[in-house]
Order: C-alpha cells, then sequence, then structure tokens
C-alpha cells in the first residue's frame, strides 16, 4: 500500500512542525470543517440516534460481508457489469491496466478515490504509457505538484493559491491569476477537453448497494458525474467494506457522510449508478467494471475488534478534532490514510507492526475521534490495542520496558511502593522547579523536551494519613 | 480454463477469504436478519405540513445561491425560464425530451435556440450541443425539501449530461412532487426495482457545482453548472 517514508514517525513530526505555511493552513481547514459540521449535527435532529444507526447498519454489514459482497455481484452482474476481485494492490493493478489495454486505452480521467491511492495505480497505469489525470480540483493540483493528499476531505490544504498559480501558469504556458476563480476557471477548462477526449473514466465508489448493484458517487464539484457520462468504458474501484444492504441505508450513510464531512446537508452531486447504460441510453458508459478489493481488509475483518475500522465512511471527522492531526498535518503520517482512523487502518492493512505500527503513537487516546465519529468506531481503543500489540511483539522501547518493569517491581508491594515514593521526593530535589520537573533528563528527553512532569510530592499521601489519625 | 471459468474461480476465493475471515466455512447465502434497517425509526415517522416541503426546499436551494421560482401554470413556466434566459444572455438550450417538460414548457417561446435531448442525434452530437449550450433544462423526478435537492432520472431521452454540462441548470418539476425527505425517493426506488425499472443514473442535485479545494475559499461551478435553478409548478 503506502510506499514506507525514509524517515520515522518522529522525524517526520518534527519536519512538520517546522511548516508554519502548512500548519496554519490545516488549523484553519479543522478549524472551518469542525464549526460546520457541528452546526449540521446541532440542525439534523437526534444526532445520536443517526450515529447509532449508522454503526449498526455497518456494523450488520461488515459482520454479514461475505453475504451482501455476493449479493452486490449478482446484482452488478444483471445490471450489465463485470465484476473483477483483487486479493491484493499488485492485482488490483494488473486487472486495471488489463481492461485500459484491452479497450486500447490511451487518456484516462479519474475521479477522487482514497483506493487507487491505496493501490498506487496511476503510475502503474502511466508505466505503461497511459495518460492519467486527476479531476477533483484538489487532487489535481496534487498531481501537478508530484504530492499526496494531506486530508481526506480537502486534499491539497497545504498549498496556498500562489503555489497553485504557479503550477497552473506552467500547464497554460502563460501566468494563470492567483485569486480562485481565475484558478478555478482555469481548471474547468483544461479538464472538461480531457473529460471529453478520455477513453477510460476511474472512479472510487462511496458507497455500493448490494441489494440493486449500485454505484454511489459523493462529489461537490461534478467530476465524478463527469468521469461516468462522458468515457465510453468506466471502471469504478472500491475496498471491500464500502457496501450497504439497501436503498434505505443508503439514505441514512448519505445523511451522515456530507454533514461530518463538511458539514453540507447533502453534497452537490450524489450519483447513484445502476450498472452500465440501459437500451437506448445516449450518454453515459457502454461498459461497466468494478473492481473490488481487499488488498490487508480480510486480515482486519478476522479480528472482531479491528473489524470495527472497516465500519468508516470516510468522512474525515476524526482529523478534524484529532490534536496531534492539527499540529502535523497529513504528510507527517506518511501513509495514505492519515488522521486517527489511518493511524488505525495502516499498520492492519500493511500488516507491519514495526514501522507503520508507530503511528496508533501519533494520538494523545483523548478520545476525540471517537466522541465524532458517525460509525462510532471506538478509535482510541483501536489505538491502545495496536500500541499493545507493538510491545508484546517485541517492537517497544528499551527505556520504556526498563521504565514499566521498574515499575511493576516497585509497585508490587506495599513496603517497595513506599520505598520508591521515599526516594522519588528526595531524589527528584535538584530537578524540581515550582513544583514541576522541568530539567531535561537524558533518557526521558522525549517527554521532557516537550512537557514539564509533575513533581512527587514532599510527604506521601500514606505519610499524611498516619499523621492526620495521630 | 476458460476465461469465465477463471472469473468464477476469482470470485469463489475472494468471497470464500471475506466468509473464512468472518469465521464461516461457507459463504453466508441466505439473507441474514436484521433489526435496524435505513433512517432512524423517528425520522421514518415524522410528520410535514401540507407547505413545509416547498419551502423548505425554497429556503435551502437559495441558500446555496440558487433560484426558486414558483409559478400557476406551464405558460408562467416557460415565461419565467424565458426571463432567466434572457437575464443570462443565453442563445442555446438543450432539453430533455420529456413528456411532462413538453407539456408545460412551450420549447418556442424560450427566445433561444432549443435542441431536444433524444436520439435523432448522435451521441456524439448530442454531448457537443450539451457542451456548448448556455443552458440545459430538466424535469424533476422528485424534489426533496429537507435538503433543497432535486432527484434526476437519467435515461434514454432524459440524458445525464443536459444537467452537468451547460453553465446553468434549469430544473422544472409539480409542486406535488417536492418531498420532505430523501425516504420517499428511496421508497420509489425500492417499489421500481421491484418492477425492474431502475433508471440508469439516479442523480441528486444540490446547488451548483462548487469547490473548496483552494485554500478553503469556496469556489462555485468548478465541473459543473455555476447555477441551479429551479421553477416550481403550483397546480
Amino acid at each position: 500500500m503506502s510506499e514506507r517514508p525514509t524517515l520515522h514517525l518522529r522525524d517526520r513530526a518534527v519536519k512538520a512542525l517546522k511548516d508554519d505555511q502548512m500548519r496554519q493552513a490545516v488549523r484553519k481547514a479543522v478549524d472551518r470543517l469542525s464549526a460546520n459540521k457541528d452546526k449540521a449535527a446541532r440542525e439534523l435532529p437526534n444526532w445520536e440516534e443517526w450515529r447509532e444507526q449508522t454503526k449498526l447498519i455497518r456494523q450488520h454489514t461488515v459482520n454479514h460481508l461475505d453475504y451482501y459482497l455476493k449479493l452486490l455481484t449478482d446484482n452488478v452482474k444483471k445490471a450489465g457489469g463485470k465484476v473483477h476481485f483483487a486479493p491484493n494492490a499488485e492485482a488490483a493493478r494488473k486487472i486495471i491496466a488489463d481492461l485500459c489495454k484491452e479497450y486500447n486505452a490511451k487518456k484516462i480521467i479519474k475521479s477522487k478515490s482514497m483506493v487507487t491511492e491505496e493501490i498506487h495505480l496511476n503510475t502503474a497505469l502511466e508505466a505503461v504509457g497511459m495518460e492519467v489525470v486527476e479531476s477533483d480540483l484538489a487532487e489535481y493540483i496534487l498531481q501537478l505538484a508530484g504530492e499526496t493528499p494531506s486530508h481526506i476531505i480537502v486534499p491539497a490544504i497545504h498549498k496556498n493559491r500562489n503555489q497553485i498559480a504557479e503550477l497552473f501558469s506552467k500547464v497554460a504556458g502563460k501566468k494563470v491569476e492567483s485569486d480562485t476563480p481565475a484558478l478555478t476557471a482555469f481548471a474547468r477548462k483544461i479538464l472538461r477537453n480531457k473529460f471529453i477526449s478520455a477513453d477510460v473514466g476511474i472512479t472510487g465508489c462511496n458507497f455500493a448497494v448490494a441489494e440493486t448493484g449500485s454505484i454511489t458517487l459523493v462529489t461537490n464539484e461534478g467530476n465524478a458525474r463527469l468521469t461516468t457520462t462522458l468515457p465510453r468504458i468506466v471502471i469504478s474501484v472500491m475496498g471491500m467494506e464500502r457496501v450497504v444492504p439497501t436503498f434505505e441505508d443508503l439514505e441514512t450513510v448519505l445523511s451522515m457522510l456530507p454533514r461530518n464531512a463538511t458539514g453540507q446537508k447533502l453534497t452537490s452531486y450524489v450519483s447513484v449508478i445502476n450498472g452500465s447504460r440501459q437500451p437506448g441510453d445516449i450518454d453515459g458508459c457502454e461498459k461497466f467494471h468494478l473492481v473490488i478489493v481487499d488488498n490487508g481488509r480480510s486480515r482486519m475483518l478476522a479480528d472482531e475488534e479491528y473489524r470495527q475500522a472497516l465500519n468508516c465512511i470516510r468522512c474525515g471527522a476524526c482529523f478534524n478534532v484529532c490534536p496531534v492531526y492539527r499540529q502535523i498535518g497529513g504528510h507527517a503520517y506518511g501513509s495514505v490514510y492519515g488522521g486517527p482512523i489511518g493511524s488505525v487502518i495502516t499498520p492492519l492493512l500493511e500488516d507491519d507492526i514495526d514501522f507503520w505500527g508507530e503511528l496508533p503513537y501519533a494520538s494523545t487516546l483523548c478520545a476525540a475521534c471517537t466522541s465524532v465519529c458517525p460509525a462510532k468506531i471506538p478509535l482510541q481503543d483501536l489505538l491502545f490495542k495496536l500500541r499493545h500489540r507493538r510491545v508484546s511483539d517485541g517492537y517497544g522501547q528499551v527505556v520504556e520496558k526498563f521504565a514499566f518493569n521498574m515499575w511493576k517491581r516497585f509497585f508490587k508491594l506495599p513496603s517497595t511502593y513506599k520505598f520508591a515514593m521515599k526516594v522519588a521526593s528526595l531524589g527528584q530535589k535538584p530537578l524540581v522547579n515550582n513544583g514541576y520537573i522541568t530539567a531535561k533528563l537524558p533518557l526521558l528527553a522525549n517527554w521532557t523536551n516537550s512537557r514539564y512532569m509533575r513533581a512527587a510530592a514532599d510527604t506521601t499521601f500514606r505519610e499524611r494519613w498516619e499523621k492526620r489519625k495521630k | 480454463m476458460t476465461n469465465i471459468q477463471e472469473d468464477i474461480a476469482q470470485e469463489t476465493m475472494f468471497l470464500q477469504t471475506v466468509a473464512k475471515a468472518l469465521g464461516r466455512d461457507k459463504v453466508l447465502t441466505v439473507a441474514p436478519n436484521r433489526k435496524e434497517v435505513g433512517p432512524p425509526a423517528f425520522w421514518r415517522e415524522q410528520k410535514f405540513e401540507a407547505d413545509q416541503p416547498l419551502t423548505l426546499f425554497k429556503a435551502n436551494l437559495e441558500a446555496l445561491t440558487g433560484k426558486v421560482a414558483i409559478v400557476n401554470n406551464g405558460v408562467e413556466a416557460t415565461n419565467q425560464i424565458k426571463l432567466w434566459l434572457k437575464v443570462l444572455n443565453a442563445k442555446t438550450a438543450i432539453v430533455w425530451d420529456h413528456p411532462e417538460l413538453r407539456k408545460h414548457i412551450e420549447f418556442s417561446s424560450l427566445g433561444v435556440k432549443t435542441e431536444l435531448w433524444n436520439s435523432d442525434k448522435s451521441r456524439q452530437e448530442l454531448i457537443e450541443i450539451a457542451e456548448q449550450a448556455d443552458a440545459g433544462i430538466t424535469w424533476v423526478n422528485y424534489a426533496i425539501g429537507y435538503t433543497g435537492t432535486v432527484a434526476l432520472f437519467n435515461g434514454a431521452n432524459t440524458g445525464r449530461s443536459v444537467s452537468l454540462l451547460p453553465p446553468t441548470h434549469i430544473a422544472v418539476m409539480h409542486k406535488s412532487d417536492i418531498v420532505p425527505t430523501m425516504s420517499t425517493v428511496m421508497r420509489h426506488l425500492i417499489e421500481q426495482r421491484g418492477q425492474g425499472q431502475l433508471p440508469s443514473v439516479v442523480d441528486f442535485i444540490t446547488g451548483p457545482s462548487r469547490t473548496s479545494d483552494i485554500e478553503m475559499d469556496l469556489s462555485i461551478g468548478v465541473h459543473g453548472p455555476f447555477r441551479m435553478w429551479a421553477v416550481v409548478i403550483d397546480n
């Protein structure tokens, strides 16, 4: 999935913390998105009931995913589409590249899709000589810049208008003004031609409806509509959990996704595509292909706790409330999926608890993510469980292990505990300043560099208790 | 192995892996029991006043820069569209060849050159016309008050391009087709599906095309229409 960054999480975070422009942009974005979401949550009656219902629907679907995927497959076929199954990223890339070759495609237009980022589709298609163009405005900007998304809903939030104008000016061969209408108009003009000339349109899939074989695409720009309307071939790529049983369930998740993502009651466009075009249809695709991707998801499914992460509807609300995301932005996560949900699913999808297992530490375990998640995924429990697994698999830090061993030794018996408290209160004396340990301790530098530890009290609780009794 | 056998083998293997992860020997083929389906119970049971859907629809669409004109009959609807097209300085419009739209709107009186979306022309010609047109005019199957949404059922003579390629989209509807929430539309679709009559695409359209991708600055009309205006016939 994610190509491994060369730096470790800590160094990526340090680098990010020096990028003031990015951090300012991230703060602005998450504050705006969160405020909008809160407003939407107040406007929709019985918000908590909606969350509970979303959780139950997602849980039921994921718990019976074999049934619903089979139903979906049969119904897509009935509606004239073809379904392909990709156990991993390599298989998915091959299926899609082979389809494009089979149709003699040269030009491909894409609408925003996280799963195609996950399988690194673009580079694979470009390697076999295809022109691949991203049509979501932010994704187009990132493609020109050669960068990756830094937020799941507003992927190019780290770029400012001058940087975007520079990128567009290069494409135009002349200066493009940096005001938003000029930039948007330029992208519209360039991309409209790309839509018209594209041989194949590739989309993701926000939700598939099992009962009807429908693919639902949610956008504000309308690029997914263009991608599925103009090219003669459409390939939709979906992570295998992206399914709901019925249209009624679709209403529920559609009520939650935009409100949680941007605070909108509904996005500008929601297209429910029921197979390839029907007899007599004039626009729309002639051939429809659905590629269902596992790529580590069945591994998550096999664990009843981790399975809950598959309930995600990809709204990004957890990013917007996360104090860590707020400080370091999306790139420091180093993975395709960032934020709290990315920290949970990346080590699991990658099956790499050593390197990617660092991500669950990009969290304060404050549970803000869990408190907003529309599918009520217990994100901080899962982050905690992953940390636990990392330590029990032997990837923990030596200092941490030592500290906890000492803690275990001294806290086991009242006598050793008493002794430890006494030693701590005397031993800390040279380090204490106004009731806090402010000195930088060599082995605990990662802790003390960024925060003060409260000093142990002069007299212990037990001592004071004894005194009072007398 | 033939291709078909190979495809089936891959499907079987994939679904088997999923079943196994869920602790099953074989893929579940009997519909599982469900308690909770669709939106919360209170949502499905709520009652609305007769005029509420229209009031909500108007307020919600206008909040998204849309315009909503309420008229009494087809003649007034035609005049309203004509006026709007004049204000836009429009020269051409592409319109759905939809029986209701034809019944209510006099295309020849709109003051612009109108082209019908139907099989008299080729796909390429129609897409080119829609691309060049100043406005696209559609008939709305359902409008949703709660979100300010129009639901378009796309098919042969009701092409997707008409509401998508021109810079202005004008949608015409009966007041009686404005429903409070999406639930009614979903129920209708489930019935249609039962009769094997699902439209190829149902587009839920809520306001103009928009983006906040550049510095969170709202910009209208990135890929789709800049204007999404509605004419409601109240008869």
